[in-house]
């Protein structure tokens, strides 16, 4: 349609890690309910669905290393960061517009550019999965791996039951926003658009 | 020759039979009296021509303080209880009794264990031209009980006194926790009693509190530690109790935590050790209805290796109660499978909430899509 415009959003450091950490995501899901629940689940033997968690997470380690190291080399991390002047009025438009609006047909209150590709719900997500839940998970998951090792700072932190507790409900909350993220990408102008664009670059504005 | 009377007859007959029947000999030989000789740390027997001399044969000297520390000892069990092949003692000769006695048959009393252990790749090996027998594990005369030792200690003063565990088990995930937190016969004899021991471990001093410690930091005899916790007097202390007993050592400013470990029960099917016999599914430990933590023990030990056990309601192993411990899905708590189940309950219902009314709407966003279209051709007609 010649009411397109093709802008380049999703720069390839990030299309690879956005699709490295999905992939390892989703396996650390799949496992994560095996290992958890071995007496009700047989999607594969215990010890390797252990094993596959254990490669997984480092591969979402390594990937988030190349987010962090891409955005702050590129001085682009600001977008993950919402101007608080602004913030609370585009989150409450932007709701209305996923509550009401999306359904009436309006557009979007937010157009994605480079510099600001989050809407400020999206923001307000990222910036608490990028910068807390995720690295939570990342070290409670290596503590997990060698308790003995790290014996010292578990106790430091309360005990094995605190780092498992935070790693368990993170598991659950990241299972469940795996479901609404992957939804939440369909509300482009079609539902496959965003996905296209993550594989592309290239998100097309009407 | 005078005939005896038939009640005396009888009389003495009773006697004999009675005299019979004690160990006359063994009695008579006190531990005091090998003492005076085996207390001497220079008692060594001297035969340089011996090809293999071992320690046993050649240092003769027992050292009395360890012995009487002994569970042998502490049973009442002499020296000649075992040594049975000294009925008497000598003095006229250099050594007063046979010079190269009988091995020691553990069996005698250990019957059970005896059998458990006929029956195990210890006792097979001897095919192979390598003798086993108990001292190997147990040592010989200073032979103490091992209800109060960690895993490591058991390791140590066991398995691996042959065995590097790490040079096998290479089909093991996470190695070094398991060696730490289970004890070897747990695994290898599967059909072995076992239990969560729970013990008292100070973060601050890096030691563990013996069980009068304890008792002396709350205040109490051994006797008066149940009616202290156990207030519902059920027997079993429970997620309440436990975290009331929790409670006051905090208030008595002990920073101990609960070390846990999972040990096997000092029972004879213990050396019933076989090959391929061992629990190599993962699934029997690490999953919610693992019989593995069913039995549950806070452990006051004691100084001379033996332990008074306190049963605890397995469910303290699934509560925050007992923040160090955790087998992954084995003792899971429960909360959070439900909180987990509402997260993603919410997620899913979140979705297929608003994509209900999506689909719901098309007709109205269709609509208002042609009005759109028909809108802006006005425009650019009226233009």
């Amino acid at each position: 349609m010649n009411s397109e415009k093709l802008i380049y959003i999703h720069p390839a450091p990030i299309r690879i890690w956005h699709w490295l950490n999905a992939a390892g995501i989703v396996l650390l899901v799949v496992t994560g309910f095996q290992i958890r629940y071995a007496e009700i689940l047989n999607l594969m033997q215990l010890k390797n669905a252990i094993s596959l968690h254990n490669y997984a997470g480092f591969g979402v380690i390594a990937a988030y290393f190349i987010w962090l190291f891409y955005y702050l080399n590129t001085g682009k991390i600001i977008i993950y960061f919402p101007n608080l002047s602004t913030f609370a009025a585009k989150a409450i438009k932007q709701a209305k517009f996923y509550g009401y609006g999306i359904f009436r047909g309006e557009p979007n209150p937010h157009v994605m550019t480079p510099e600001n590709k989050f809407n400020a719900l999206q923001q307000n997500a990222y910036l608490g999965i990028m910068f807390v839940l995720l690295p939570a998970q990342m070290i409670s998951g290596v503590f997990l791996w060698k308790v003995k090792g790290y014996s010292d700072y578990i106790h430091l932190l309360g005990g094995i039951r605190i780092i498992d507790t935070i790693h368990v409900l993170f598991f659950f909350f990241f299972a469940s926003f795996l479901v609404v993220h992957c939804y939440l990408a369909t509300l482009g102008h079609t539902p496959l658009a965003h996905f296209k664009a993550m594989i592309t670059g290239y998100e097309e504005h009407h | 020759m005078k005939k005896i009377s038939p009640p005396i007859r009888i009389g003495l007959a009773v006697v004999v039979a009675f005299l019979s029947m004690v160990p006359v000999a063994r009695a008579a030989i006190e531990n005091s009296e090998c003492f005076g000789c085996h207390s001497d740390e220079s008692l060594a027997r001297s035969k340089p021509d011996e090809m293999n001399p071992s320690r046993m044969s050649e240092q003769l000297f027992i050292d009395e303080t360890r012995f009487n520390h002994s569970v042998h000892h502490n049973n009442g069990i002499g020296c000649v209880d075992c040594h049975a092949d000294i009925t008497k003692l000598d003095y006229n000769q250099e050594v007063p009794h046979k010079k190269q006695l009988e091995p020691v048959n553990c069996t005698m009393c250990h019957e059970e264990a005896a059998a458990a252990f006929k029956d195990s790749v210890h006792m097979k090996i001897r095919g192979k031209g390598i003798t086993m027998n108990c001292a190997a594990c147990h040592g010989y005369h200073y032979v103490t009980p091992q209800e109060s030792m960690s895993v490591a200690e058991r390791t140590k003063n066991g398995c691996a006194k042959c065995h590097n565990p790490y040079q096998s088990h290479d089909w093991l995930p996470q190695k070094t926790e398991h060696f730490s937190f289970v004890e070897c016969v747990v695994c290898h004899v599967p059909e072995a009693p076992r239990h969560i021991h729970l013990t008292f471990f100070d973060l601050v001093t890096n030691k563990f509190y013996s069980g009068q410690e304890i008792l002396k930091v709350l205040g109490i005899a051994e006797s008066e530690l149940i009616p202290l916790l156990d207030t519902n007097k059920d027997g079993i202390i429970n997620v309440d109790e436990f975290e009331n007993l929790e409670l006051i050592l905090r208030q008595k400013n002990v920073h101990a935590i609960f070390h846990a470990e999972l040990v096997a029960e000092m029972h004879p099917s213990a050396h019933h050790v076989n090959r391929g016999t061992a629990e190599r599914d993962c699934k029997t430990c690490h999953s919610a209805d693992s019989p593995y933590f069913n039995a549950v023990t806070l452990v006051l030990t004691k100084d001379d290796g033996s332990a008074d056990h306190f049963q605890v309601d397995r469910a303290v192993l699934e509560s925050f109660s007992l923040r160090h411990f955790y087998a992954l899905g084995g003792t899971r708590v429960k909360l959070l499978d439900k909180i987990g189940f509402l997260l993603l309950a919410g997620g899913c219902s979140v979705v297929l909430g608003h994509l209900s009314v999506r689909i719901a709407t098309i007709p109205l966003r269709r609509r208002k899509e042609a009005e759109d279209k028909q809108s802006n051709m006005h425009k650019e007609v009226s233009r």
